[in-house]
Formats: structure tokens, C-alpha cells, sequence
């Protein structure tokens, strides 16, 4: 359905201020999710211009700083506001360019630690990845999530920030479609065709 | 329509000056600062941030220029040191230069030998003298006594505790000081000080507490009263960085409290 160039070319393409969300189709998806973090995170935060936040609720830093790694992002260039490790008790190596929350129902506290970086790296085009919208829902209840979206996807359009929201095709109920259509400029259907990665 | 509006009022009296707190949400919530010249109450329960919030206050002010004092009855100034070095603002040439000054009160206790563990009409007399020769010393705006309930603490009576709160806000007024007093509360909702005196006396009430979220504990703060502004008072999330105090809206969701 998508690929790979073509997902980070449109991407590059996104306006600052823009929200998208990535809906990743959940058969390969592993590989889907590879190539919406390789369009996100290398084709977009390529730019010098760019500093990347990524929120993980999904998978800890440790494991998405990996994938970074892989794809030679230096660790200047990216940040994450990890919200998993605390719950998941993986919270053994600390990255030094991550700050870390006890828990993914500490929502007002992930805005303040996204704005504390963008604050901190006063870059052009600052990027948000979140990590997924359909975590989030498993520890949140539905009008305070999309209370929280409706607010940081806001602040962020203000700021001229990029936002790209991961979301699961097969576990997004009617609570994140509404959520996503209320905050995303558009949602693009992620899916790798035959043996393109 | 009059002189100048707050901006978000409806009141058409003129726009009292502000001192900003350089804590930019709650500058926001307060329409631009704390009027100056007011004496403002922070209450909290332990670990809900005063110190932080006040310490911040005072450094932000002495980088603008306006003499700051802190009086310390609780901590020793060494340890407020290490707190204020986790501020990436913090200069300690801010104290070199004499533009910040940090008091310990245990020290002024044992200068004016006060070491009775009442005390009377007398040794309060002199503690106000005291505290009036160091904002004349340190000419200075802006003033945080951390805590008034500890200073309370050896008044032991009310009366005593009001009349000294009385006497203390109006020097702190005569003297343009805006001044934060630092209360110390239980976790209880509905006292904003241990002896019931001070929200009284002050022109504002700033309150730090914690909400609990399905056991996930969240910094919040609230402002209560403050003379001379239509402030917020819905109440926010603060977070603690290395870059000062942010605040966001507290989300409600679904959430229904009582009372």
C-alpha cells in the first residue's frame, strides 16, 4: 500500500504544524512499524533543522534508540519521553537523552516534558512522534485522552511543531478513530507491499 | 471605558503593576504576575513543591534586577544552594553579587538570643526589627520567608500569630516588597495554614497539593485568592525541570469530585 520512499517522501512534504496519523496495518507489523519509524524518525528528522521527540508508550527507548542507532541517527538529534519503562520495571540503563515517566497515565506530565525539550532544542521544525495513540487508550479512559490530544495537538500546531501519531488498523476502536479525526490533519494507511523492507 | 485592563477582565479599574513571577504559566493564570507590593500565601503539603516555586521566583527576580531575600527557618542556605543549582538559570553570582540574599533564621534567633522556646511580645518586637534592618539592608522587592508556620510555631498563640502576621504584611507592604510566605499544611483540603491566621492577613493564596490518577500522583497547583487580579482558579499540573516550573491544565476527563 505504502512505500517506503514514498510514505517518507510525503512526510518531508507535511507542513510544520501539520498532525498525521500513521495507521499501521497488524499483519507484518513489525515491518510496518519499521518503515513508519524509518519514514518518521531518519526521513524526516534528517533535516539539521529538525529535532525529534519521541513519546514511547508502546516499546521503551531503549528498544525504539536502537532503531535509531540503526538508521545512524546521532543522539543529539532525537529525544524521548519514555512512559512505559517505570510500568514495565525495564528501567535498568537509563538513556541520557531520555527522560522517563513513572506511568502512561501521567498526561498533563508528558505535554510538560515534550515542552520542556522543545524548549530545550529551540530547532526550526521540531518533530513529535507519539507512540501510539492505542497504548495510550489501554491506560486511559476515552474523554480524558482525547481531552489530552485536543490540547497537546493544539499547543503543537501553535508552536508550528510536527506531530505524527502512530495508531494500530486492527485495534483501533471507534474511541481512537474519533479521537484521531478530531486532532489529525490526515491518516495515512501503512502497509508494506510483498517484500519491499 | 477607564485606563488600562488585565487582560481576560471585565473589571474596568485600571491594571494594578505586576511582578512577574518568571514562571510563565503562572504568570498566565495571574494575568501578568503578582501585584506588587502583595503578600502572597504558598501552602502545601511536604513534596508539593514551595521551596521550588519560591526559590524560582527569587532567582528570576534578581536576573531582572530586583533584590531578592530568602529567609530560611526550615533549611539550611547550603542545602537551598544545591536545590537552586538544579536550575540551569541559576548564576551563583546572582548571591556574590549581593543581588540575592539567603538568611538563615535559626542564626538570627541565636544573634538576638532568643532561645526560649516561646516567645513573648518582647522577642517577636525583635524579630520584626530584625527582618525590618534586612530588607532595609538588601533594599529588597522581592521577599520569601519559608515557612511562616515554623516562625508560628514559637508564637503558639493566635492572637500572637495574627498580630505578628498584621505587622509583617504591612512592613512587607510599606517596604514594596512582593513577598511569599511559605505555609506548611497536612494534605487535608480546606486550610490553606496550620493556625488558621494567615490566609486571613495575606492579599493571595497560592495552593500546592497533589491529585491522585488511579494511584499516579500529580503535582497540582491552584491559585485560591489573589488581590488585584481576576486570576484563574482552575487548577494545573506542575512539572519540575531544570528550566523552571511548568504548568499545564489539569485534565478532567471524566472525573467528578465531590464537594
Amino acid at each position: 500500500m505504502v512505500r517506503e520512499a514514498d510514505l517518507g517522501e510525503k512526510l518531508r512534504g507535511l507542513t510544520s504544524g501539520a498532525a498525521v496519523a500513521l495507521r499501521l496495518d497488524p499483519q507484518n507489523y513489525a515491518d510496518n512499524y519499521l518503515l513508519a519509524l524509518t519514514a518518521a524518525i531518519r526521513d524526516v528528522g534528517a533535516d539539521p533543522n529538525t529535532h525529534t521527540i519521541f513519546v514511547s508508550v508502546t516499546n521503551p527507548a531503549s528498544l525504539v534508540w536502537t532503531i535509531a542507532q540503526a538508521l545512524d541517527i546521532a543522539p543529539e538529534r532525537i529525544s524521548f519521553v519514555d512512559a512505559i519503562s517505570h510500568i514495565m520495571m525495564e528501567f535498568r540503563n537509563p538513556l541520557p537523552n531520555a527522560t522517563y515517566l513513572e506511568s502512561p497515565r501521567m498526561l498533563e506530565n508528558m505535554m510538560l516534558r515534550v515542552e520542556y525539550l522543545l524548549r530545550k532544542h529551540d530547532k526550526q521544525r521540531n518533530l513529535v512522534i507519539v507512540d501510539s495513540v492505542n497504548s495510550l487508550a489501554i491506560h486511559n479512559p476515552a474523554p480524558l485522552l482525547s481531552e489530552f490530544f485536543h490540547i497537546f495537538i493544539n499547543n503543537l500546531k501553535a508552536r508550528h511543531v510536527l506531530a505524527i501519531l502512530l495508531a494500530s488498523a486492527d485495534e483501533t476502536t471507534n474511541t481512537v478513530d474519533q479521537i484521531l479525526s478530531l486532532v489529525v490533519d490526515e491518516t495515512i494507511d501503512v502497509r508494506v507491499e510483498g517484500d519491499e523492507l | 471605558m477607564g485606563g488600562p485592563v488585565a487582560a481576560g477582565s471585565l473589571s474596568d479599574a485600571p491594571a494594578r503593576e505586576r511582578c512577574r513571577t518568571g514562571i510563565e504559566g503562572l504568570d498566565n493564570i495571574l494575568e501578568g504576575g503578582i501585584p506588587k507590593g502583595n503578600t502572597v500565601l504558598v501552602a502545601g503539603s511536604v513534596g508539593t513543591g514551595k521551596t521550588t516555586l519560591t526559590l524560582e521566583f527569587l532567582i528570576r527576580g534578581a536576573e531582572v534586577g530586583e533584590r531578592s531575600l530568602f529567609l530560611s527557618v526550615t533549611e539550611a542556605t547550603e542545602k537551598l544552594m544545591e536545590n537552586m543549582r538544579s536550575f540551569e538559570f541559576f548564576s551563583p553570582a546572582l548571591i556574590a553579587s549581593g543581588q540575592l540574599t539567603l538568611i538563615d533564621v535559626p542564626v538570627l534567633y541565636a544573634k538576638l538570643g532568643l532561645t526560649q522556646e516561646e516567645l513573648g511580645i518582647d522577642e517577636i518586637d525583635a524579630l520584626l526589627q530584625t527582618i525590618e534592618r534586612l530588607l532595609e539592608e538588601t533594599h529588597a522587592q522581592r521577599v520569601v520567608i519559608d515557612s511562616i508556620t515554623s516562625l508560628g510555631y514559637r508564637m503558639r498563640r493566635e492572637e500572637r500569630i495574627r498580630d505578628f502576621m498584621l505587622r509583617l504584611s504591612q512592613m512587607l507592604a510599606h517596604h514594596g516588597c512582593t513577598t511569599l510566605l511559605v505555609s506548611e499544611i497536612g494534605p487535608l483540603p480546606g486550610r490553606y495554614s496550620l493556625h488558621g491566621v494567615e490566609e486571613v492577613v495575606v492579599d493571595g493564596v497560592v495552593l500546592l497539593g497533589n491529585a491522585r490518577r488511579q494511584g499516579d500522583i500529580l503535582r497540582v497547583l491552584q491559585v485560591i485568592k489573589m488581590r488585584g487580579t481576576s486570576h484563574s482558579r482552575a487548577q494545573y499540573v506542575v512539572e519540575m525541570t531544570p528550566i523552571g516550573l511548568l504548568l499545564a491544565p489539569h485534565l478532567k476527563g471524566d472525573r467528578v469530585e465531590e464537594g
